[in-house]
């Protein structure tokens, strides 16, 4: 097992393998303080609208399907068809962040607030955190649009790889083991 | 492997996501943690290239099956 076996830049790696180490640590937190009054987490988790939740895992993985699109026509020189899939894959994000805002505009409209329940805490805080990393990563696709270096344009794709991996094991129990 | 075909498989896991999220119980959590586990498998493999079979893919995959498994527990405690 050695470093240049790894795909890509091996510190995109470590930044994919600290970021999940960091939202592992806080899902796990989220576990823990549930055993503390499972009930109140169920009913606190059933405000949820896991449609919309749904909704934004299908439009996170077709994003990081163009995002692996562009990434492989930027490596056969094709750099239309790689502008193309970086553009797509962030105008993914931005939906994914417009289903997100109408999500939190109803659960604070509900009136379930961060300090509603401590469910509701880690609710805000893990999405959020995942939210932010959205927000970041759509500037990466766009800066790494410009250049159109293949090597760059590989390690903003795995950012984005990355960003949807957190959200397929945030989905399960934030929103659905109730 | 095919991109369309691995997004394919990650929007057809999503349906189960969705279909299992709507059974209660103990095994229903299993079966989406599992479920969970490969959409992370599929975007590891398929999309951020990681080798199958390879030291760096168990180096990814088998603590992350071990923390669901973890999650799960203390879901089911």
């Amino acid at each position: 097992m050695r470093l240049q076996d790894l795909p890509g830049e091996p510190i995109m790696w470590v930044l994919i393998a600290s970021e999940l180490l960091v939202f592992a640590a806080g899902i796990t937190a989220m576990a823990g303080v549930r055993l503390t009054d499972p009930a109140g987490f169920a009913a606190a988790q059933a405000q949820l609208h896991g449609w919309m939740a749904a909704l934004n895992t299908a439009i996170l993985v077709t994003s990081g399907f163009f995002a692996a699109r562009a990434e492989r026509a930027c490596r056969r020189g094709d750099r239309r068809g790689a502008r193309v899939g970086l553009a797509l894959a962030a105008l993914g994000g931005a939906g994914f962040l417009a289903v997100k805002a109408v999500e939190y505009a109803g659960d604070l409209r509900a009136g379930l607030g961060m300090e509603s329940h401590p469910f509701f805490t880690f609710y805000y805080l893990l999405t959020g955190f995942h939210a932010a990393h959205v927000l970041f990563g759509i500037g990466v696709l766009a800066l790494v649009a410009i250049r159109l270096r293949t090597e760059e344009v590989q390690a903003g794709a795995a950012f984005w790889h990355m960003v949807d991996l957190v959200w397929v094991l945030l989905l399960p129990p934030v929103y659905l083991l109730g | 492997m095919d991109l369309t075909r691995i997004w394919l498989i990650l929007l057809g896991l999503t349906g189960a996501t969705t279909a299992l999220a709507f059974v209660p119980g103990p095994v229903a959590a299993a079966a989406l943690l599992a479920v969970a586990l490969f959409k992370a498998r599929a975007i590891l493999g398929g999309f951020l290239h990681l080798e199958r079979g390879s030291g760096w893919w168990a180096a990814f995959v088998v603590p992350l099956t071990i923390w669901l498994v973890l999650i799960w527990g203390l879901h089911v405690i």
